[in-house]
């Protein structure tokens, strides 16, 4: 298997993990002990877990697409004031964003239940983009600020 | 990474029918929680109460399953409400709507006093 990795900085850790659903938990444990050694408060610390763990699942499911061999790269950084988190998968990208779920017409089956990952995470997190990364990465980005409450 | 199940018990309260749900809320839950609603709705339950431990993980994949049983509870005229909610699983419930159709409760003992004073 060859793993393909993008460029880190320094200080930036990073955690190469597979590819299947339950794994998110590692990168949610590891990005609150940085975050916690930061001074980020308890309250964004679960903002920070369920970000993660929203992103690594997006990345298993429709990045990787049940690739049994794919990896799922974490790697979060802090520089200015700022935690960079960004997740890494080895699909095409998202072609579009998914539009927010409505829970209304979801509840009068118009909807699928789908779209609460990305939903949450541009709910949680102070900034969201995603794009295709050097290689063949795709990568979703996301940050937050130390000093937002 | 192996998968876990939830243990989920159903307890009658007087005409309230209490979901206790050991574990996580996932994609992986859906056996078990649909599982779990189909023998409560089977037995006739009108109102539900949901009980997580306040220590569980949520995710996007649980979110769709809890939608989807508010979905069936909205079809089946049923009055359901959720207890043992964490802070932050509090404020996600809130921001992707699932408290405008069905209540949070701050114990279990509100939650079963609330909703059996409650017309369905």
């Amino acid at each position: 298997m060859r793993i393909i990795s993008p460029p880190l900085e320094k200080e930036t850790v990073a955690f190469t993990l597979p590819s299947m659903l339950g794994y998110e938990h590692i990168a949610m444990g590891g990005l609150a002990a940085f975050a916690k050694r930061l001074g980020f408060s308890p309250s964004r610390i679960e903002d920070l877990k369920t970000a993660v763990a929203e992103a690594y699942i997006n990345a298993v499911q429709h990045g990787n697409k049940g690739k049994a061999d794919a990896r799922v790269i974490v790697a979060f950084n802090f520089k200015d004031g700022i935690l960079g988190i960004s997740v890494f998968d080895e699909g095409d990208g998202l072609k579009e964003e998914p539009k927010d779920p409505d829970i209304e017409r979801i509840l009068d089956d118009l909807d699928l239940p789908t779209g609460f990952g990305v939903f949450l995470i541009k709910r949680l997190m102070d900034k969201f983009e995603y794009r295709k990364s050097s290689g063949q990465l795709n990568e979703i980005r996301m940050s937050m600020n130390l000093r937002t409450p | 990474m192996q998968k876990q199940a939830n243990e989920i018990k159903l307890e009658k309260h007087g005409d309230v029918t209490l979901l206790d749900i050991k574990g996580d809320v996932t994609s992986f839950s859906e056996p078990s929680l649909n599982s779990a609603y189909k023998d409560s709705s089977s037995s006739g339950a009108k109102k539900l109460l949901l009980r997580f431990q306040e220590d569980a993980y949520i995710n996007s994949g649980g979110i769709a399953l809890l939608i989807q049983i508010l979905a069936q509870t909205k079809r089946n005229n049923q009055k359901i409400g959720v207890t043992g909610v964490s802070d932050h699983f509090k404020k996600v419930f809130h921001m992707v709507g699932i408290t405008r159709f069905a209540t949070i409760y701050p114990t279990q003992d509100e939650a079963l006093k609330a909703l059996s004073s409650a017309a369905v």
